[in-house]
C-alpha cells in the first residue's frame, strides 16, 4: 500500500514537473515570436504594431545612452533619417523569474542614417511581465559591442 | 564595527522580504534603491562578499563594452581591480515594480586608476531585481556609455 502511495506521487510529481516545462517552454516560444515581431515592425517602422508590445511606462536606453520612454521611443522609428535594411537577433536567451521574463541577446542592425550606411552589433536586455496572459516589454536596452 | 560586516548586516535586512512592508510597490522600489546604493559602495571598496549577496546566482552583467559576465565573472574582475575603483555614483531616473520584479534605470559615474592611469565613466544603466525566496537580488545588469 505505501509503495503505491509512493508509486502516485512520483507519478504526479512527474507529471506536474514536466506540465510545468512545457508551459514554460511554450512561453518562452511566445516571447521569441514576440521579440521577432519587433525586429520586423521596426524594419517597417510601424510604430502601430509595436505600440501593444510596450507597458505605458516602458523605459528604454538605446545603444548611445538616450533614454525614453514609450511615446519618444515609437517616434523615433518614424523619423525619417534612419532606413532600416536589415535586422536580426543573433541569439537570444529567456529566463524566467515568476510573472516576469528576461530575454538577453545580440542584435545586429543595418541600414543607412542621414545617407551614411551602418552595420550595428548589440547586446540586448529585453524585460518583460505578465498581465492578465499577455506580455508586454517594461523594459528595454542595449550596448554597443565593441570589444 | 568593521565597515564590511555593517555592510553585510544592512543587506541582510534590506533584502530579507517583509510580507507586510512589501504589499505595495513603494516599499519593494525603496528596498531596491537602498540596494543599489550597497552595491555602489561595496565595488568601491572591493567587497565581493556583499556583492555575491546582492546578486542572484544566474546574474548576466552586460558591460559597457558589451561583454556579457556571469556573476563569478563579474566578481573576479572586481576582485582583480581592487581599489582601482574611487568613487561610483548613480542617479535614478526611473523605478517601477511589477509584482515581484523591480526594473531600476538611472546614470552613473565611476571614477577610478587603471594601471596608474585616472579614468572616467559616464553612461547609463538599468538593472532588474527579483524576490527569490523572500529576497531581493539583481538577476540582469547593464550600463551603456553615452555616445552623444
Amino acid at each position: 500500500m505505501k509503495f503505491a502511495l509512493y508509486g502516485c506521487l512520483f507519478l504526479v510529481a512527474v507529471a506536474g514537473s514536466w506540465q510545468t516545462g512545457a508551459l514554460q517552454e511554450a512561453q518562452q516560444t511566445r516571447i521569441l515570436a514576440l521579440e521577432n515581431a519587433w525586429n520586423q515592425a521596426v524594419m517597417q517602422k510601424d510604430a502601430k504594431a509595436i505600440a501593444p508590445l510596450m507597458d505605458d511606462e516602458l523605459i528604454y536606453i538605446d545603444y548611445d545612452g538616450t533614454v525614453m520612454n514609450k511615446g519618444q521611443y515609437l517616434a523615433s522609428l518614424r523619423a525619417e533619417a534612419t532606413h532600416f535594411e536589415h535586422i536580426q537577433s543573433e541569439s537570444m536567451q529567456v529566463q524566467f523569474f515568476g510573472w516576469s521574463a528576461v530575454v538577453v541577446g545580440v542584435y545586429r542592425e543595418q541600414g543607412t542614417q542621414h545617407g551614411k550606411p551602418y552595420v550595428r552589433r548589440e547586446r540586448f536586455v529585453d524585460t518583460w511581465v505578465n498581465r492578465a496572459g499577455s506580455w508586454i516589454c517594461v523594459a528595454s536596452e542595449s550596448t554597443l559591442i565593441t570589444h | 564595527m568593521p565597515q564590511r560586516i555593517w555592510m553585510v548586516a544592512v543587506i541582510c535586512c534590506l533584502a530579507a522580504n517583509i510580507p507586510a512592508q512589501d504589499k505595495n510597490d513603494g516599499a519593494a522600489q525603496s528596498k531596491v534603491l537602498a540596494l543599489e546604493s550597497i552595491w555602489n559602495m561595496a565595488e568601491e571598496k572591493g567587497d565581493v562578499r556583499a556583492l555575491d549577496m546582492i546578486f542572484d546566482d544566474s546574474l548576466l552583467y552586460i558591460d559597457e563594452d558589451g561583454s556579457l559576465l556571469s556573476k563569478s565573472q563579474f566578481l573576479a574582475r572586481v576582485k582583480a581591480s581592487g581599489t582601482g575603483v574611487q568613487a561610483i555614483t548613480t542617479q535614478s531616473i526611473g523605478v517601477h515594480a511589477y509584482g515581484e520584479t523591480v526594473v531600476v534605470a538611472g546614470t552613473y559615474r565611476v571614477k577610478g586608476m587603471e594601471k596608474g592611469k585616472a579614468y572616467l565613466h559616464e553612461g547609463r544603466f538599468m538593472d532588474t531585481w527579483v524576490l527569490r525566496r523572500g529576497t531581493w537580488v539583481c538577476v540582469v545588469a547593464q550600463s551603456t556609455p553615452v555616445l552623444h
